[in-house]
């Protein structure tokens, strides 16, 4: 048997694409996922506009037959994320995965930038591969979490309660946290208009916040911290106002670490776990990671 | 005739789904994203929909949690129509109020229609 010459790959910059298109090739890698994330075109445009995607410098990958996959590069000032990769089935290990990442790193490398960050969902074996000879090594694990509206009611833990309006929680988020995946950045919570929060102070004199996005029928994009406090008892306070204030909103959260010290408050709130990701970086972190601001 | 609503953006998974109800005599519906599938339920009032997990505009989920805070479907099936492995699966689809899951890709239709049939009863 003969075997098929590899046909050329070209890597085009995404900014030549429309976002119909983009979202189509995004949509066509991604139809034989497990969780395959589909987008429309307006979900994809907020995305790049969230999460600081440069579409100069990110990729799609184009042979004779047309468009076969697409690489996108988030880029906040050192520090950049790769992120949107995907193969269109059927062309899958022919190097066209490898080519796109490999082009997302030049093009953050002529940036100046050494430091690449991206996620991987759990158990997707080929992905995670690529990633680890490209030079990518595993940080930890992420918790995609899920609560539906459901449950019964929930009474507020008694504290003494605080509503953050948008200035005030962008100001609490730009706290030390230490290092975020690129979904829970500062920058991201800064490009999103419905964003609020609650500042709490229990009995025992715990303190701590809460900053969350709030859209028509979803809560999301939470980032908090307990100043003092245990973080379990923080969380589960944080929560119990919050789903008693929107008791008929679903909630989505992405990219907790799975060492977080609130996780158990999710837990006792009916947080389930949808699936996981594994978080990992390429490069040295930098300080501004670190010591997100 | 029972009604059935399939919401779900992939093609050839709708039509195959569609192509197996509509043999068994059921009326098809077909919506590709979560508001049109809405938009659908609350025009059409189908007996049950299979739902698509993973929606390009909402995913499936939200979709349910809307049904089920909605009112006038109370009598409404929800089938979670999903690839994940099962016991995410059930969890899942249970903890947003529906009433079973079937496997994403449909292999057999005897097991697929078994999913279903039931609920319609």
């Amino acid at each position: 048997m003969t075997q098929q010459p590899q046909a050329v790959i070209e890597l085009i910059p995404a900014s030549q694409f429309s976002i119909g298109e983009l979202t189509s090739i995004y949509n066509q890698t991604r139809v034989d996922y497990m969780v395959p994330m589909p987008m429309n075109a307006e979900r994809l445009a907020e995305y790049i506009e969230t999460y600081d995607v440069d579409l100069e410098r990110s990729l799609v990958a184009m042979d004779g037959s047309g468009m076969r996959g697409v690489a996108m590069l988030g880029v906040r000032a050192d520090r950049a994320w790769v992120t949107r990769l995907g193969v269109i089935p059927g062309t899958r290990k022919g190097g066209v995965g490898t080519a796109l990442v490999r082009g997302l790193l030049e093009q953050s490398g002529l940036l100046g930038i050494d430091f690449n960050m991206l996620e991987v969902i759990k158990n997707n074996t080929p992905a995670h591969q690529l990633f680890f000879k490209l030079g990518f090594y595993e940080v930890g694990e992420l918790l995609i979490l899920r609560r539906a509206p459901l449950v019964p009611p929930i009474e507020p833990m008694i504290a003494d309660a605080r509503r953050l309006e948008r200035y005030e929680a962008l100001d609490l988020i730009g706290d030390d946290r230490g290092a975020q995946p690129w979904t829970n950045q500062s920058e991201t919570l800064h490009h999103v208009t419905d964003i609020s929060g609650l500042r709490l102070t229990l009995g025992d004199g715990s303190t701590g916040w809460l900053v969350y996005q709030r859209q028509k029928f979803l809560l999301s994009r939470f980032i908090y911290k307990t100043d003092t406090g245990d973080p379990a008892v923080m969380a589960y306070a944080f929560l119990s106002h919050l789903h008693h204030q929107y008791p008929r909103l679903d909630t989505r959260l992405e990219n907790i670490h799975v060492s977080d010290p609130h996780l158990p408050g999710f837990r006792k709130m009916g947080y389930i776990e949808s699936f996981r990701r594994i978080e990992m970086w390429r490069g040295e972190p930098p300080a501004s990671l670190v010591h997100s601001k | 005739m029972k009604k059935i609503l399939i919401v779900e953006d992939v093609p050839d998974n709708a039509e195959l789904a569609r192509k197996i109800l509509a043999s068994r005599g059921y009326e098809v519906l077909q919506a590709e994203n979560a508001e049109s599938g809405f938009q659908s339920a609350l025009d059409h009032r189908p007996d049950l929909i299979l739902l698509d997990l993973g929606l390009p505009d909402h995913d499936g989920l939200t979709l349910a949690s809307w049904l089920r805070a909605s009112d006038g479907f109370e009598n409404l099936r929800i089938v979670a129509y999903t690839a994940w492995p099962p016991d995410t699966a059930r969890e899942m689809s249970t903890s947003y109020g529906c009433d079973g899951f079937v496997a994403k890709p449909i292999i057999s239709v005897v097991e697929f229609l078994a999913q279903i049939e039931p609920l319609l009863a």
